[in-house]
């Protein structure tokens, strides 16, 4: 589904120069559920960032479903249209309800006739809980309730792949499991997703594989077993134990 | 009642009523002293003089063109229809029916009056405020069209777009608009006028350079408030768009032009209203509208005092509706 071999992005401010990736080689199967893991500032929103093209990568290739998103002859709104992104600050369109949030991409990317988008709206806020927020104003909704809606704006448009970019880390605590929750049942519904967090909890339960990322590059790959139990490198001990 | 904090705004209210009578005071005054200071000057107002500026009664006279005598009146809904006989043939008339002066059977002559009635005409008063609504409203489209594309160009990476924006703003900001209206008038007026002629093409009248001046004098200030508006919506939202297939164009359009325009509704309204009164520097190229229509009344007329009043009390009309307008707008879209 996704294939990243050597990406690296450097970014540049001031004099300074950041190497933010270094040669990541990553590969998400169908289906599969990665979750990212690693400190603040090892590059891991970079990384899935790079992945539709909002950063982008510097070297390397990325293939997302047999289509290389850095040739520059790619369309990458088409490809961003089967990519669905989830932001840590949910980025809800504030001059729209919550059901136009939803139903906005369809109807001007996807073309599809207004009452089929409504429905399907619908549909999608009553998955995530929501629906009888349908026709508010974001800003009327908790961070929770918003991190929702977001989630069913990128499933609207019906996307191969989620990209989660740390969706839990602006909310307050007991916001924080509504919003897992609506991804773990995404998951358990066969959706193929790469997730940034620090939700260990999530990690352990939900993924597939854990990649565990510093200072730009990918240190250890492996099951959640294999990961929180019996790492192999040093340093992914250490970050475990910071956190643990 | 009797509470510490409802004698406190007792206090308060006392005050307040007493500011408020000092404002009355300042207002009466002034109104007061402006007229005493005329009369000094044994100034007499005529204000009954100054509605005609605005509408007034038409004489017309209709008369015959040729001799004969009247064969014929006969009724057609409001009006009377008089045909008059005369040896080379037959001529007929229109007018009011309360306006007849002559009965069937007699004779005419040529240039007798048949009949005289009473028309409402447009004062030239009038007649200026509307050449200064129409002037300002088309200003004002074009402003904002110009005013959205520049401010869209730059803030483009492309550096054709970007520079020729930031060139036009510069130009436009750095010199007066008088200046401008001559140079559009005077210089490109003659230009544009002078390639037609040679292809045998009509000339474009004062009016259209007197528009694309004051145009493109609110386009940069437009321009440079859409720049500002664009820029104040936070990237994540441009991000959103894009990440969910939108081309920039439709991310624009759905997602942060709505929420910048929205944002910029303010100074946009001054603007608007700004340029409704730098429309009375029209009147140099010739452009009759309202402060040159006041000041041809002003020399016939000699009633400075009154016309230039009601001349401002125009504008004010006019820009006040106008930031109601926009007041109504920005309410109704917070309200959303």
């Amino acid at each position: 589904m996704i294939d990243a071999k050597n990406i690296s992005k450097t970014f540049f401010s001031h004099s300074t120069e950041v190497k933010a990736l270094v040669n990541v080689t990553a590969r998400i199967d169908p289906g599969e559920v990665v979750v990212v893991l690693g400190p603040s500032g090892s590059g891991k929103s970079t990384f899935i960032r790079c992945l539709n093209y909002l950063n982008v990568a510097d070297e390397g290739s990325i293939i997302i479903d047999g289509i290389d998103i850095l040739d520059p002859k790619t369309d990458i709104n088409k490809v961003r249209a089967e990519v669905g992104m989830v932001f840590q600050s949910f980025n809800l369109f504030p001059h729209k309800t919550v059901l136009e949030n939803v139903t906005l991409a369809p109807i001007v990317v996807r073309k599809k006739p207004k009452d089929e988008a409504i429905k399907k709206g619908m549909a999608l806020l009553d998955k995530v809980g929501i629906q009888e927020k349908a026709n508010v104003y974001p800003d009327q909704l908790s961070g929770g309730q918003q991190q929702r809606v977001a989630i069913a704006r990128a499933l609207a448009m019906e996307p191969k792949v989620m990209l989660f970019d740390e969706p839990t880390s602006a909310l307050d605590p007991e916001m924080v499991g509504e919003v897992l929750d609506v991804m773990k049942n995404l998951a358990r519904e066969g959706m193929t997703m790469v997730v940034v967090s620090h939700e260990m909890g999530f990690a352990r339960e939900v993924a597939d594989r854990v990649i565990f990322m510093d200072e730009g590059a990918i240190v250890e790959v492996g099951t959640p077993e294999h990961f929180f139990i019996n790492p192999t490198h040093e340093r992914t001990k250490l970050f475990l134990s910071q956190i643990l | 009642m009797g509470s510490p904090i409802a004698l406190k705004r007792l206090k308060q209210g006392n005050h307040y009523y007493f500011w408020v009578g000092v404002f009355f005071f300042i207002v009466i005054g002034v109104v007061l002293s402006l007229y005493f200071s005329a009369r000094q000057l044994d100034y007499t107002w005529r204000w009954y003089r100054i509605p005609q500026y605005f509408v007034y009664q038409e004489q017309v006279e209709i008369r015959s063109e040729i001799d004969g005598e009247v064969e014929s009146i006969s009724k057609k809904g409001k009006e009377v229809v008089i045909r008059v006989k005369g040896t080379e043939g037959t001529e007929s008339y229109a007018a009011p029916a309360s306006a007849l002066g002559f009965e069937e059977g007699d004779t005419i002559y040529y240039g007798d009056v048949l009949a005289t009635y009473k028309k409402w005409r447009v004062g030239i008063l009038m007649e200026g405020l509307w050449l200064t609504l129409k002037v300002s409203i088309i200003a004002i489209v074009f402003g904002i069209l110009i005013g959205l594309f520049t401010g869209l160009a730059r803030i483009s990476s492309n550096p054709a777009l970007k520079w020729s924006a930031i060139t036009y703003i510069e130009m436009i900001r750095g010199s007066p608009l008088l200046v401008q209206i001559f140079i559009w008038y005077f210089v490109l007026g003659t230009l544009f006028n002078n390639i037609l002629a040679n292809h045998g093409i009509g000339q474009i009248p004062p009016l259209w350079f007197g528009v694309a001046a004051l145009a493109g004098f609110t386009g940069a200030y437009v321009a440079e408030m859409v720049r500002a508006g664009i820029q104040s919506i936070h990237r994540g939202q441009t991000e959103a768009a894009r990440s969910l297939g939108m081309t920039y164009v439709k991310s624009m359009r759905y997602v942060i032009l709505p929420q910048a325009l929205r944002r910029i509704l303010p100074p946009l309204a001054g603007q608007f209203i700004s340029l409704i009164k730098d429309s009375s520097l029209l009147g140099i190229i010739a452009i009759r509208e309202l402060t040159k229509a006041t000041r041809e009344i002003v020399t016939t007329s000699l009633q400075p005092f009154e016309l230039w009043f009601v001349c401002a009390l125009l504008y004010l009309v006019l820009t006040f509706s106008l930031s109601m307008l926009l007041q109504y707008l920005e309410r109704r879209q917070l309200a959303v």
